[in-house]
Parts: structure tokens; sequence; C-alpha cells
């Protein structure tokens, strides 16, 4: 996957993680893909919610090593 | 058109300050419009000194170091980032009255006002809180 932009969120804990990408998703381009990676294991449903509600998508979304790791699409 | 939540703080001690803060930047990090009424004890939680030293609930001292290893971010780079993200919070001059307690007790920023200024925000609100 071709990843234009990416933010390491790891070891941070809620609400961080959300606030991150948010503002992250701020300086990108709509079309363009944001890996991020976070070691909060509530991102898993928060981030997916996220980027639901902010009309973007969720390309594919990995676990390894209890690194969560994000591939989201600007809508 | 914008999502708005409405929330009031009115409990004064550390998880009741992670309970709105935490809620309210999720929520304005989800592009929600948010306010925030603090009265009584929740005035503490935008005081200046206040914030930066609100206690643990009695008996639960303990989970100071859970904040720590599971690195929170502290109450007043939390109130930062509500505001940068456009959290709008209102003190409550009754209790500020109450309390004897002037505006530049609180955090720069800040908008004193009354319930009826928090209810022309909360009457279109579609999440509202208490804490």
């Amino acid at each position: 996957m071709k990843v234009d932009h990416f933010l390491d969120a790891t070891g941070l804990s809620c609400p961080m993680p959300i606030v991150k990408t948010r503002n992250a998703m701020k300086d990108i381009n709509s079309g363009e893909i944001l890996e991020v990676k976070t070691t909060d294991k509530g991102a898993k449903a928060d981030l997916t919610a996220w980027t639901k509600s902010g009309g973007h998508e969720l390309l594919e979304q990995t676990e390894i090593d209890n690194v969560l790791t994000f591939f989201i699409r600007k809508g | 058109m914008t999502t708005r939540t409405a929330i009031i703080a009115a409990n004064g001690e550390l998880f009741d300050a992670y309970k709105v803060f935490n809620i309210a930047t999720a929520a304005a990090a989800s592009e929600h419009e948010v306010t925030i009424f603090f009265t009584f004890e929740g005035l503490n939680l935008i005081h200046k000194q206040a914030s930066a030293n609100l206690p643990l609930p009695e008996g639960k001292e303990h989970f100071a170091k859970g904040f720590k290893n599971a690195n929170v971010p502290a109450i007043p780079e939390l109130i930062a980032i509500s505001q940068e993200l456009g959290v709008k919070f209102i003190a409550c001059q009754m209790t500020m009255d109450v309390m004897g307690l002037e505006v530049d007790a609180f955090v720069d920023g800040i908008e004193v006002g009354g319930a009826v200024t928090f209810l022309e925000f909360a009457k279109e609100a579609d999440v509202t809180l208490t804490f």
C-alpha cells in the first residue's frame, strides 16, 4: 500500500491517539493515506469509529506485538 | 450540521477532570462543537493552581501510579489541548460569587456566564453529559 503520511502514536493513552490522528488528518489532502500506529487497546474501536464518523475510509487495520496499525484514507 | 456536545462539570477531583476533559477532547477531535459549564466544585478543574494539583478520591491515592504508568496526559495539558481544539469553557458566575473568585483565578480564554448561557447552547445539543 502506498502510504502518504505516518503518525507514531505509540505509548499514548486515550484521548491522545484520536487527537493526534485528527490533527494529522487536518494537514493532509483528501484521498491521501495516513498510517497510524498506536499501543492504546481502546483505539481499536475508537479510531475505527472516528474514521467512520469523519467520513474517512479505514483501508486496513492490523495488530502485531500489541501495536495496532491503521491505514486511513482521508475522505 | 455540526454535532454539539454540552457538558456540565460539577465535581472537582482528579477523576472528574479526566472524565470531563477526555470526553471533551474526544468530542472536539471528532469535530463536535463542545461547551463545558463549570459549576461548584467543577470550577477546580479550570482554576489556575488547583487544576494542576487535583486530589485523587480518598482511599484511591494509589491510582497515582497507574496514571503515570498509563502515560495519561496531565490535566493542564488536556486543558490546553481542549482549548486548541476549540472547546469553550464557561465558569459559573454564581459559584464564583459564592466562593469569592475572580475571572483571573482561572485559565485564560474562559467565559463567565450563568445557567442560561449554558442552556442556550445545550438546548440544541446532540449529546449532553453531566460529571
